[in-house]
Formats: C-alpha cells, structure tokens, sequence
C-alpha cells in the first residue's frame, strides 16, 4: 500500500506539472481527490488495514493527498498569472487615451483674474456700478465739459430716458466717493461701450478696469509705484515701460503707460493703461452730491487709473483679431 | 495734425531729427501717430542734361546717353528707360552715391559700353512713385545742382493734439512748445496793426460770434502761387488752389488762426454775422448743399448766405482766377458754437476742428496783418480799412501794450511750491518752477503766475502743477510702495463666488463664452422670459439695438456659429449681466448650451448617445451640489421648455430646441440650454459644508420593479418614497425604465420603473429580517398608494 500511495503521488505531481490549462488541472484534481479518485479508493482500502498499520498508512496518504492538493493550486495560479501576461502581452499600448472633456475660462476672464489677485495683494477691493448710467456719474461729476465730443450721440449710446451706457469704468469711481469717505483703495472690473464700429481692432464693448486710490498724503510717487509693481508683476519684473503726459477731463496730471511688447521681431510700443492724480474738481462733484467735505481737495489727493482687459488679452495671447474674443468660436476658447 | 520739420525750424533753431523731436514730443503729452518722409537730399545725385541718346550696339532694350552734369565734361550713362527725350533734366546718380536701400553708384560696364553714373527714377530715390521710367525734372532746373534743392528732404509728423491744446494746432504754437521744452530761442515774432479804428463796424447778430474782422483788398492778381508756399502746404498734406486761398490756409498752418477769403464783387452790400434761418439752403465750397437752421451762423451779405461761420464757405462768393477784389475774415467763434454746427451737418473742416477746439483770441487781428501783408506782396492789391465788430455780449478787448508785444493775458493763477510738492512727491524749487512756466509764455506778477491769451487750459493751480510735472517727468518721482489691508467688499465675494462657479463649469468641460450686452431684436425670439427689454436711442447698428434681457440669444448666435464651424459637440456657458425695464434692472444670469455626444468620442465609445434634459438636469445638480426640479413643462416658441427650481429659491429655466430651430442653427444634433439667474445663489451662505456622520455600519440594498400606467411620473413615487416614514430607508434611486411600444414585453399604456432602496442604520449592521419588513412595508405603501404593479 505504502508503495501504491508513493506511485500515485509521483503520478499526480507529473501530471500536474504537465497540465497546460485549467481544465487539466481540474481534470488531475477529480482524478487523484475526487469522491471517487485515486486517493479516495486507497481510502477505502484502509479499513482492512490493522490497529498498527492504520496510522502510518493514513499519514502517508495525508500527506499525499496535502502535497497534491497543493500542487494543484500552485499549478492553477501558475497558468492564471501567465494567461493574464499574454492578455497584456497583446496590449497595443500605443492606443489613444479615451478623451475627457476640457472646458476652459475665456482670456478674458483670466487676465482679469490675474489682474485682480495682482492688485488685491496691494491692498485694493472690488468695486461695481451698474452698466446703465447716468449722464451726471459718467461724465459730469467726471470734470467733462458739457460740449465734450465724448457726451456726443455719435460716440456714446443713450436709452430713451436720458441715461447711458457707461463709456468708461470711471463712474464707478464716483459712486464709491459718494458712498464711502476716505481712505478709498478700489479696483472695478466692468463692460464700457462706445459707438465704435466693430473691427479687428475695436468693439462696441470692451472690457476695463479701473483702480482709485485716495487718502491723506497720495502722491504721484504712489501712482508710480503701484503700476509699476502691478506692470511688472503681470510682465515679467524685466519690462519695459514709459510714461507719456497726456490728457483726461477727470485727473490732473495725467499720464498714459506704455509697456515694450515684442510682435513679430520687432518690438513697440503697447497703450497700457491712463492714469493720473484725480482732478480737485471731481473732488468737488463729490463733495457736492454727499452733501459735505469728505473729500477736501486741500486734504485729501488720489489717482486712478483704467486699463483695457481686451487690447491686453489680445496682445498676451498674440491674436490677430479682437473679434475673436466675442464670437464663441470653441476652437479658440479652447486654446486658453 | 501735420507738422514739417523744415517749417517748425523756422521759428525754433531746433537742430536734432525728426526722431528726436517726436521723442521730446511724445514725452511731453504729444503723441505722434507717424513720421513721413519727404524730398530726396541724397549726396552725389545732381540735375543733368541730355544731351544725346543712341541705341547700345549690344542690347536692344539699353541706350546710351551723353549727359551735362555741370562740370562741363559730357558724362557717358547706360540707361534703360524710354519716357525722356534729349534735352531733359533729369537726376544723375553720381559715382559715389548711395541710394535707398543701400545701392551704392560706381563706374561700371553694362554689356561692354562703360556707364559713369545712373539716371533715376523718382522711386530709386525715395521720392512718391511717378510715371515708370526716369523722373522728368522741371525745364528751368540748373543743371549740376544738387537734387535737394528742387526736393528739399523734410519729414512730417503727424500729432495727435490733445483737446486742451488748441494752441499746438499750428506750426507756431508746436514750435513755442518745443522752445520751452528744450530751452532753445523761440524766434517767431507776432505782430499786429494796432489801428483798430472803424468807422463801419461789422454788425454781428449773434452772441456766438464775440468779435469779427474782415479787410477788403483791391486790385489783386489771382493766379498760382508761388513755389514755396505751394510747397509748404502739399508737404503738410494741403491742396494748392491760388495765391489767395493758399495764404489764408499758409496762416492758419503757420498761427492757428482759420482766415476765410470772398470774393468782393460777388459780395451784395456788407458782411454781416446772423443765425441762418430755418431751411435755409447752402452750397457749400465741398460741392454739397445743406439745409441749415437757427442754431447754425452764418455769414452773409445781404442777398444770401456767404459762408457757414467757422466751418465752411460758399460756392457763390469763393476766390477763383478772375477774382480783382477779395474779403480776408479773421474771426472768433464760440466753439461750442462751431462744434454743434459741425456735428449737426456733418462737416468737418480744417477750420471747424480749430475754432471748436478754441482759438487764441488775441491771435485773430495778428493773422489778419500777416495774410494782408502776404496777399500784398504775392498777389499785389492795395489793403482796405480793417473793419472789425463786437457780438452783444462779448467781452473781447485789445489791450494797447499787448498790441506792440503780440501777446495779451488772461487772469492770473496762483501756484503753491508746497501744494506741487504734495501733488508730485518731488521737490521743485522756485528757480525751476519759475523756468518751466515763462517757457511756456506765462508771466510772473504779485497774484500769481498771468496767462497768455493762448493758452485757455490753464486756469487752476493744479493746470501749472500738470505743466510742471510734463516738463520735469515722472522719471524724476521717487515711486512709493504702500498697501493697507482691504476688507472684502460685497462686491469682492461676489466675485470670488462666479469664479469658482466659473472654474466648476470648466470643470464640467464647458467654455466659457462673453458676449455682447447688444443684441438685435431678431435675437429676442431666443429670449423665453417675460420682463420687458431696454433699447437704445441711438444703436449703431440693428444688431446691437437691444440691452440683453436673457444670456440665451447671445449663446444661441454662439452655438450657430459652433454648428456651423463643424463642431460636433459644443458646450458653452457665459455668466453676465441681463436689462431689465422693470424690477432689477441689471442682475447676474448663468447661461448653458449643450449640444453633441455625452461624452467626447474615442476608438471605444461606439455610437454614443447625444445630451438631452436628463443631462443637463444632473449637470445643474453638480454645479450647485443641490436637488434641481424641471417642473411646468410646455412647448413654446423655440423649444420645448420647462421652469427650473433648485433648492435654495434659485430658479431659471431650460429647454430643448425644436428640431427645426437645430437645423437652423447648423447643429447635427439637438440642442439642450438652460439659464439660471444667480441673484438667489449670491444671497445663499457661502459656508462652506457642514460634517455629517460617515455611516460606520454596512448598507443592504434592496431592488423595486414596478410597472406603472405611462403617465405615472417619477416625482409622484419620489414624494411616496420620501415620504415614507421609515427610518431604515437611507436612499433610493432610480435605475431603470422601460417602455414597449410594440406592446411585446409589455402593455403600451404601461411603464416600467425599477428602483434600488438602500437601508442602513446608524447604529448596528441590518438583519435580513429587518431589511424585509422594512421593504415591505415600503412596497405596501406603494401600492396602496398609487396603481402600481410589482414584478418579482
């Protein structure tokens, strides 16, 4: 018996080793365990056997049965682990990956954010007014003479009951005066419109933003020193830039800043923003609308300034055409 | 407005280029759009004769010519032009020459016949293309000169004046400007005729006309003018048309000061200023007629209009060559006088752009001598009185002394060196503040700086600080850093919260789009709302006439022009203002478009469903993380429509377009859109999330089938399921529905809804018992309920 027990090991563990697929393997696993395999009958056999030899015998055939059993399973996950070897092996890794979809902020929107966090970590807060204005916050309380060309139909669009479509942030300037007292550190995101026609250049619409800051003791060197920093921040600390003297109703003195864009190997001149110390006689309207001396022109000065969001956009992005940032055309959105 | 060079140095002896100039210029509140050039003033290119022309004995298309130089010696050229004829003046490229773009002249061999130079074309010297071949010079040019004497070089910058400074719109007033930019001599002399004496004053009926001259000249010769005033005004853009008008013209580019010439003889009676009447006609000198009304002036004699005041005179009494006798006006208008007359007909002129813009009051009887005295000396004639006159309520008066002088002043103006220094940040001292200002003509007395009669835009203390501050530069400001904290404003959250729904909706794989607040009335149809809209007065155009009562016309011209780019899947959004004509009138929307597959197709997608209602529903839900209900669905015009209601009062609305709108659009498949309106969700808490217990014991999840008559609705099970009452029932959701219109698998008027019930408790892990009774109880519910009949 011992001898029979020893042969069907031996046969087993080969047949195992030989099996070359699940099925074989589960073939060796009836033959030799199964309730009517090989070890089961030498089971059977066993009654026969005396007191003495029982013990022996069914150790032997334990450990028969233990390292057939175990060979059974080693070989099942030998032949498991290589068929999912050949499943990769066949893997054309080279596939396109399975697309998702990407949306994207408009260039726009992420000048604008950057611009924002720039000025906020100089201290400035938002502001707003409306895009419908009145014709006294966006040009009289502005220092704009009565006959000013800007006021003229041809230049601004009025609605029927007098009031406008604000031409410039600068409202929102007035409107925060006239609500708060100094110390003012504001910066105003918003829609202007002029009666341009629409061109590769120009919108009926555009995109500004304006900043006021006024206190005690500001002077020109703050105006400098905050678009500097600002201008710097958004370009690069290495850009260049002048400032030229120029005129607006609303600051005295006032200033127009250019950086030095590079465009096609040669670089010139970009309009970037106008600015200036805020005229005493905007100070004037203010005090005047609140009804007191809040604003002192003798003791308290402030600049402002304003920038195109769009012009910026378009130069940042070098696009040929600034209708392309009001089309919606998805092939350009989704550049950004 | 354009400025030559070679002009400007006569009154300034400025000596750098025109580079430099438009450098000072443009640093002291100038701009210059661009620099032209002119003339051609190139060394070693000279006028030469021909004097003989043959054929080259090798080259057909080649002559050679023997050409007179002015050295005496016949210069031998190989030329290949064809428009001259022996006995021309043309330019000679001597050896040694270098023409534009570097082409340096040598004595060279052309086909074997040595050539000593090159004959020109105007364009191998810089000069405006002319006829092809060589440049013809005039007959009586002297042969051997340098060719910058007859093209003189000249560059012109083109300034871009500021309003405020009416007194740079002239060659005069640019020139005194660079004098006090560069501290060089300022050599323009202004001199008047000081007999003011009239015994026939103008009559003036009209108090927009504060003073008017005008000086009859007899005798004169109308003919061509001469060369170098010819000259001036073509180099500066300006038409030549007769000794007269061009010298008016010479002036005004010269001082600034817009003069206007009649013709005497065809003048009735005297000149007088008046209001036109209404539906007056005049044909003005453009060849245009304009209907005129009272708020317009003219001048006229006694028949009819002459000219209208500051803008433009009149075909009946203009100067032409058989003109004896002329008129010369030198004239003050209010400018807004002169500004509405210009806007209101749409004429703009020389003249109205200065007179609008303000000219220098004590310049006008100064222009007035100078073009007298030009007119007698170009055109002969003997000058007539000066007779001048007075509007109602002018205040216009000639000071005696400023009359020798040629300047008056204005009032005066104190300055504070302290208020400066506040202003600037920087230190001037009186010395320097004294320099600027009289460069600039000003005159220091007791009160306070005095004002030149042609500088109107300084009237405040902070005008000469802004003087000051053009000439020092900012360059010279030391810049300050300085920041306070900003407490966050209302507006501040406001915009930190559309941004992140921004960022969420990218997330989501939509772009965001801005359009125009201007949209056209035929948009409107995409407008589903009820709120009245705003138009403009005055749009420019009828596709922006119309404030945006809705994002969705906007998105729809959007997701047209997608369809039509061959955009498959197009996935927009765009949060911006909307009009309204009632309530709010300007608040925030959110506005979707979805159109195309679910999901972006690859190799293993396969036929892909494209986004309906459903999709834009769970959308919605995400981008609020709240529970969204489509409620009230109609058809409307567009599209089939349903209202939105998202927990938090936040309401919109959203759609599906028809079919035919799709094909409309270019879209190659439906198109689904909603718009929320964000007023409801900027008030909402922006907290931030609240911790709620992770459950800690396992879910059980049990499934109902339940086939239901077709028009049974989800909502009605939800609020059952909802309702409920058990508290072992954590979530349910809907997994299936089927439908068999063929009737099959199941009866036509029928639905089938499956639904997987999740329970679970805080507190211990289930029993199957429990789980059961619970379950049963929930179906009992639903079918005692409702008509509901379960599969098992």
């Amino acid at each position: 018996m011992e001898t029979q027990i020893e042969e069907i090991r031996i046969g087993a563990l080969a047949e195992i080793e030989a099996a070359s697929d699940e099925a074989a393997v589960e073939a060796a696993r009836v033959k030799y365990l199964g309730r009517s395999g090989t070890l089961s009958a030498i089971s059977e056999g066993m009654r026969a056997l005396s007191k003495e030899e029982k013990p022996r015998i069914g150790k032997l055939l334990n450990e028969a049965r233990n390292a057939i059993a175990s060979a059974l399973d080693g070989r099942k996950s030998e032949l498991a682990a290589a068929s999912e070897a050949r499943a990769f092996a066949d893997l054309d890794i080279s596939l396109p990956g399975i697309p998702a979809w990407r949306g994207s902020l408009h260039p726009i929107t992420q000048i604008q954010e950057r611009a924002i966090g720039i000025l906020r970590r100089m201290g400035f807060s938002l502001a707003d007014g409306p895009d419908i204005e009145t014709e006294w916050h966006n040009f009289d309380a502005l220092n704009t003479p009565a006959d000013h060309p800007a006021r003229n139909e041809q230049d601004t669009f009025y609605l029927p009951d007098g009031r406008l479509l604000r031409s410039q942030t600068s409202p929102v300037q007035i409107r925060t005066m006239t609500s708060f007292p100094p110390p003012i550190r504001i910066i105003a995101p918003g829609s202007c419109y002029r009666r341009d026609e629409i061109d590769a250049t120009h919108l009926s619409q555009f995109t500004q933003m304006e900043g006021l800051c006024v206190d005690e003791r500001v002077n020109l060197g703050d105006l400098k020193g905050t678009l500097d920093l600002f201008v710097r921040e958004l370009f690069g600390a290495e850009v260049k830039m002048r400032w030229r003297p120029h005129f607006f109703p609303f600051t005295e003195p006032s200033f127009e800043l250019d950086i030095l864009v590079a465009s096609g190997g040669k670089s010139r001149w970009l309009e970037m923003a106008g600015c200036g110390m805020v005229d005493p006689a905007v100070f004037d309207a203010v005090n005047k609308q609140r009804g007191d001396a809040a604003y002192d022109p003798e003791r308290v000065t402030g600049f402002a300034f304003g920038f195109g969001l769009d012009r910026l956009a378009m130069n940042m992005a070098a696009a040929p055409d600034i209708r392309l940032f009001i089309e919606s055309d998805q092939r350009f959105l989704s550049q950004f | 407005m354009k400025i030559s060079l070679n002009w400007l140095r006569e009154y300034v002896a400025f000596d750098g280029d025109a580079e430099a100039l438009a450098e000072i210029l443009t640093m002291t509140g100038v701009e210059v759009e661009k620099i032209e050039r002119r003339g051609s003033d190139i060394e070693h290119v000279v006028v030469a004769q021909i004097l003989e022309s043959t054929k080259h004995p090798k080259a057909d298309r080649l002559s050679v010519c023997k050409v007179a130089d002015g050295t005496g010696e016949p210069r031998q050229i190989v030329c290949g032009a064809k428009n001259y004829k022996v006995g021309d003046m043309v330019p000679l490229a001597l050896p040694g020459a270098v023409l534009p773009g570097d082409f340096k002249i040598k004595v060279g061999r052309l086909r074997d016949v040595e050539s000593q130079g090159m004959l020109c074309s105007a364009e191998e010297l810089g000069l405006p293309k002319g006829e092809d071949g060589l440049l013809i010079l005039p007959p009586g040019s002297e042969v051997g000169a340098p060719l910058g004497s007859i093209f003189p070089s000249d560059a012109i910058l083109d300034l871009e004046i500021t309003p405020n400074r009416s007194d740079l719109l002239s060659h005069i007033g640019v020139a005194r400007e660079v004098a006090a930019l560069t501290g060089l001599e300022f050599t323009a002399k202004r001199v008047r005729n000081a007999e003011l004496n009239s015994a026939h004053p103008v009559e003036i009926a009209a108090d927009e006309c504060p003073f008017y001259s005008v000086r009859k000249i007899t005798g004169v010769a109308v003919g061509p003018s001469p060369a170098w005033l010819r000259q001036k005004l073509e180099t500066v853009g300006i038409r030549s048309i007769n000794n007269i008008v061009d010298i008016t013209n010479f002036v005004m580019l010269e001082m600034g000061q817009p003069l206007h010439a009649f013709d005497a003889y065809k003048v009735e009676g005297d000149l007088w200023v008046r209001p036109a009447s209404a539906g007056e006609k005049f044909l003005a000198l453009d060849g245009k007629t304009y209907e005129l009304n009272s708020t317009h002036l003219v001048i006229a004699d006694t028949a009819r209009v002459a000219a209208i005041a500051g803008v433009m005179g009149g075909e009946g009494a203009g100067v032409t060559e058989k003109t004896t006798s002329v008129w010369i006006e030198s004239a003050y208008f209010q400018p807004t006088s002169i500004r509405r007359t210009s806007r209101g007909l749409g004429l703009l002129s020389d003249s109205s752009y200065r007179f609008e813009r303000d000219v220098d009051p004590a310049g006008v009887l100064i222009a007035s001598q100078r073009a007298t005295e030009l007119i007698a000396e170009i055109a002969g004639g003997a000058p007539g009185e000066l007779r001048i006159g007075f509007g109602a309520k002018s205040q216009f008066g000639f000071d005696a002394e400023g009359a020798a002088e040629g300047i008056e002043y204005t009032g005066s103006v104190p300055l504070r060196r302290e208020r400066c220094a506040r202003l600037l940040g920087v230190e001037i001292s009186d010395d320097e503040i004294s320099a600027i200002l009289t460069g600039f003509g000003l005159r220091q007395s007791e009160t306070g700086w005095e004002i030149p009669s042609f500088r109107p835009d300084l009237v405040r203390e902070v005008d000469l600080i802004e003087e000051i501050a053009r000439v020092i530069g900012i360059e010279q400001v030391p810049e300050r850093r300085t920041a306070r904290f900003a407490p966050a404003s209302d507006a501040d959250r406001e915009y930190d919260r559309l941004m992140d729904l921004r960022r969420r909706l990218a997330g989501f794989g939509l772009h965001e789009a801005r359009t125009l607040s201007l949209i056209s009335e035929r948009g409107l149809k995409y407008h589903l709302g009820p709120s009245a809209v705003q138009r403009l007065r005055n749009p420019l155009s009828e596709d922006h006439a119309v404030l945006r009562p809705s994002l969705l016309p906007g998105l729809m011209d959007a997701l047209a022009r997608n369809g039509r780019a061959g955009e498959r899947a197009v996935r927009l959004f765009e949060i911006g203002r909307i009009f309204a004509s009632e309530g709010v009138e300007e608040s925030l929307s959110l506005a979707l478009v979805l159109s195309g597959p679910v999901a972006p197709p690859s190799w293993r997608s396969g036929a892909l469903r494209n986004v309906d209602l459903f999709d834009l529903k769970g959308l919605l839900a995400a981008l609020f993380g709240a529970n969204v209900h489509f409620a009230d669905a109609q058809s409307g015009g567009v599209a089939y429509m349903a209202s939105v209601a998202i927990e938090g009062g936040i309401a919109g609305r959203a759609g599906q377009l028809w079919p035919n709108e799709t094909k409309l659009l270019d879209l190659s498949a439906p198109a689904v859109f909603a718009e929320i309106g964000l007023s409801a969700w900027l008030r909402c808490s922006d907290a931030g999330g609240q911790y709620r217990e992770i459950p800690r014991f396992p879910p059980v999840t049990r499934d109902i089938a339940m086939i239901v008559a077709a028009g049974t609705m989800h909502s009605q099970i939800d609020t059952i399921l909802s309702g409920a009452n058990e508290p072992l029932l954590a979530t349910f959701d809907l997994f299936d529905v089927f439908t068999d219109p063929s009737g099959e698998k199941m009866p036509a008027g029928k639905k089938s809804l499956a639904y997987s019930l999740t329970y679970r408790s805080p507190e211990r892990t289930l029993t199957a018992d429990e789980v059961n009774a619970a379950h049963a109880r929930v179906k009992e519910r639903l079918t005692s309920a409702l008509q509901v009949q379960l599969r098992e």
